[in-house]
């Protein structure tokens, strides 16, 4: 008799806990990367002009922010413009006893933008990674006038700034770099600014100058351009991400799959990034 | 702030303006006047940010100190037995050890009480990349003690090593997994009396070969005075012999995130030893008798596996389990006895075996369920009605939890806790009787309420 009572105790429990596990509400939540942001809100109201039944609601704050959101689960998807921790993946299966999903929907390449009458236009990464770490501070040292270098990025919460400082930089950021809520700011100050430099997606540069990056001493200068970051030939690019708590299902699955098909992959290159075929 | 006060600068600006033009026409401005009312914004800008540069160095400051901490308040209903004792039977004090002799008993019955588990705040300060100082107190009534103290360097050429110095969690998959994040109320019996108040004093350094090397592997070697948590508080500020205890865990994580699958697994051990303060009868591994002398040293090493196993099936499961075995020495508590171990209150020294099995399961987004069988055997060689002494009896302890997340950082969680000790009817222990035949009840619900921040 007991043993009876412990199998339906049991049984209703498994129900309860698969019902639970595929309750979802009708709302899918985005929240992260700043960089991604407008292409995030493309994708929303495409998707939902197509799906009158959902809502999607897309807010930016930072991948770090993001990845916070998803792990304390006030968002349904996390965007980043950098791969995820291993210390948020440790919270991911602390929290729900899974590794995340980490789905990469588009390519993206790091512009160091430079004003137009700057006559640098060539760096190689280490000098770029000297220069906002500090090292070099005068643009004579790297074959430009002698002029202190000004520098411009981002706050710490942004994917950018994690995948410059772990990519490019690999130290601290100089004290002296200014930190500016948002690509769009970055490319005012450097259009303003004659000794300015900057970083941010490829698709901003506009009324700055992109400089060509040399991955070494050796190697040739590259542009960011389609052609060069797809073919990973640039040596600043990166992809973008969404990130899961676990596999989706129901709208979340069709709204992910969605964004990777054609259709969803056409609105990267309007908004200025770059597919992932 | 300073876009704020921009702002409303700008905005106040092209009011006074638009006042103007509708009073006259443009053609009457002077470019002169429109000249020295940006040069007087210019100023007050200049002002702002004289007033405000000292102000930004200050908030740059503030924003290297990361304060967080968590508190647990709880109601708990029990289910005691009554123990025989010199003033007739007397419940067995809830949350005692039904087998540490001698047996902690109350003169009135409880069968609930609201107590508060956790109140804790932790400041965290980097003052430069890679240099950690962490303070964590522990409030309770009467008194605030420390949990956490130390500094954490970290290599800023390969960013691999970490050294931490003070007083920290002893390197154990359950040890270092806070009770902030744990489903389940309380750690496993074994984790309490191998590392008892989790924390010891000492050194670590630290290994995690991800980031430079992409090798998911973690080595972590620790020396500790070894008698944190054992003894009254005053012993443990310090040393009580010249003794060290060593301690290396090392785990690789495999992550197969195509199949949705991460498993992590290591091993670990433990070298270190006991020091007799009082000279007197002890028992060794075969139960025998043997008379130690003040200063002489008891085995204190054990061995470890543990494995984590992740999936993402129906919303993400976990599977969690850790084995020790080896062998553990004490000293019962009395006068003169600086590193009295509560869990292991004997004199003696002891082949044990302890494990865990845990299965945490994920439902949803706001609940958190789990089971989990954990076992104590303090004497693996011997077994039932072999067993002479309560101390020597094996605990299986089965335990249950639901944790419902009411907000992102407060949960309210359900939990039992059920503990079945081995019988024996050879236990002749002065006044506990045949206590011991048949299982000692002793179990507990909690309902429990957590914030954190």
């Amino acid at each position: 008799m007991k043993t009876n009572k412990l199998k339906v105790a049991l049984f209703l429990a498994v129900v309860l806990m698969t019902g639970l596990a595929f309750t979802t509400a009708g709302k899918i939540t985005v929240k992260g990367s700043d960089t991604m942001v407008i292409l995030s809100q493309k994708w929303a109201e495409m998707y939902m002009k197509k799906n009158p039944g959902t809502i999607i609601q897309v807010t930016g704050g930072g991948s770090g922010v993001g990845l916070a959101a998803l792990i304390n689960g006030s968002t349904d998807i996390a965007n980043s413009s950098r791969p995820i921790k291993s210390s948020e993946m440790e919270k991911l299966k602390a929290r729900y006893g899974t590794l995340g999903v980490e789905i990469p929907c588009a390519k993206d390449g790091l512009s160091i933008y430079l004003n137009k009458a700057n006559g640098v236009s060539e760096l190689t990464v280490k000098q770029i990674g000297q220069i906002f770490g500090g090292k070099i501070r005068n643009w004579k040292e790297v074959g430009g006038v002698d002029a202190n270098i000004k520098l411009y990025g981002r706050e710490s919460s942004s994917g950018t700034f994690g995948f410059f400082k772990d990519n490019v930089v690999k130290t601290d950021f100089s004290p002296a770099c200014q930190s500016l809520p948002g690509t769009a700011a970055i490319v005012n100050a450097i259009k303003k600014d004659k000794f300015g430099i900057g970083y941010g997606g490829a698709a901003y540069a506009e009324g700055v100058k992109d400089c060509k990056v040399k991955k070494d001493d050796k190697s040739p200068g590259i542009l960011p351009t389609a052609e060069t970051i797809k073919n990973k030939t640039y040596p600043i690019s990166r992809y973008l991400y969404m990130y899961l708590k676990s596999k989706p299902t129901g709208e979340t699955k069709a709204f992910v799959d969605w964004i990777l098909s054609p259709e969803g992959q056409k609105v990267i290159v309007e908004v200025g990034y770059y597919p992932l075929k | 702030m300073k876009k704020i006060i921009f702002s409303v600068l700008v905005f106040g600006a092209s009011m006074s303006n638009a006042q103007e033009i509708t009073k006259d026409s443009i053609k009457t401005i002077s470019i002169d006047s429109l000249q020295q009312a940006i040069n007087l914004h210019q100023m007050k800008f200049d002002a702002l940010n004289e007033q405000l540069s000292p102000l930004q160095a200050q908030v740059d400051k503030m924003s290297k100190l990361k304060i967080s901490g968590y508190m647990q308040v709880q109601y708990e209903t029990y289910n005691y037995q009554d123990v025989p004792t010199a003033n007739g039977p007397l419940q067995l004090k809830p949350g005692a050890s039904e087998t540490n002799i001698p047996l902690s008993t109350v003169p009135v019955d409880i069968t609930n009480s609201f107590l508060i588990r956790r109140a804790r705040i932790k400041f965290t300060y980097e003052p430069a990349e890679g240099v950690i100082f962490v303070l964590q107190p522990n409030f309770s009534f009467s008194a605030v003690t420390l949990k956490d103290a130390y500094v954490q360097l970290n290599d800023p050429w390969l960013n691999t090593f970490q050294l931490w110095v003070g007083q920290f969690n002893r390197p154990d998959y359950e040890v270092e997994f806070s009770s902030k994040n744990r489903i389940l109320m309380e750690r496993s019996r074994m984790s309490g009396i191998l590392y008892p108040q989790e924390r010891d004093l000492g050194a670590k350094l630290a290994a995690n070969f991800a980031p430079h090397y992409n090798l998911p592997l973690n080595v972590e070697l620790a020396v500790f005075d070894g008698n944190f948590g054992e003894g009254a508080i005053g012993n443990q500020t310090s040393d009580v012999d010249s003794e060290k205890d060593v301690m290396l865990r090392t785990y690789y994580s495999l992550n197969l995130p195509d199949s949705g699958l991460g498993i992590d697994f290591g091993a670990s051990g433990y070298y270190g030893k006991n020091t007799v303060f009082v000279a007197g009868e002890f028992s060794d591994v075969n139960s025998s008798p043997f008379t130690a002398e003040v200063g002489d040293k008891l085995k204190k090493q054990w061995l470890g596996t543990e494995l984590q196993v992740y999936y993402d099936v129906l919303g993400g499961i976990a599977l969690k389990s850790e084995c020790n075995f080896g062998t553990i020495s004490g000293e019962a508590n009395a006068t003169g006895v600086l590193n009295n171990n509560p869990g292991f209150n004997f004199s003696a020294v002891r082949d044990f075996i302890g494990y865990y099995v845990t299965l945490e399961k994920n439902v949803g987004a706001k609940n958190q369920a789990a089971i989990r069988l954990d076992s104590w055997d303090p004497n693996r060689k011997l077994s039932g009605n072999e067993v002479t002494a309560a101390q020597d009896l094996r605990v299986n302890t089965w335990s249950f939890a639901w944790q419902y997340f009411f907000t992102e950082t407060t949960k309210i969680g359900l939990g039992y806790s059920m503990p079945i000790n081995e019988t024996s009817t050879s236990i002749t222990t002065e006044g506990v009787g045949d206590l011991y035949t048949s299982d000692v009840k002793n179990n507990t619900w909690t309902l429990r309420f957590q914030a954190s921040f």
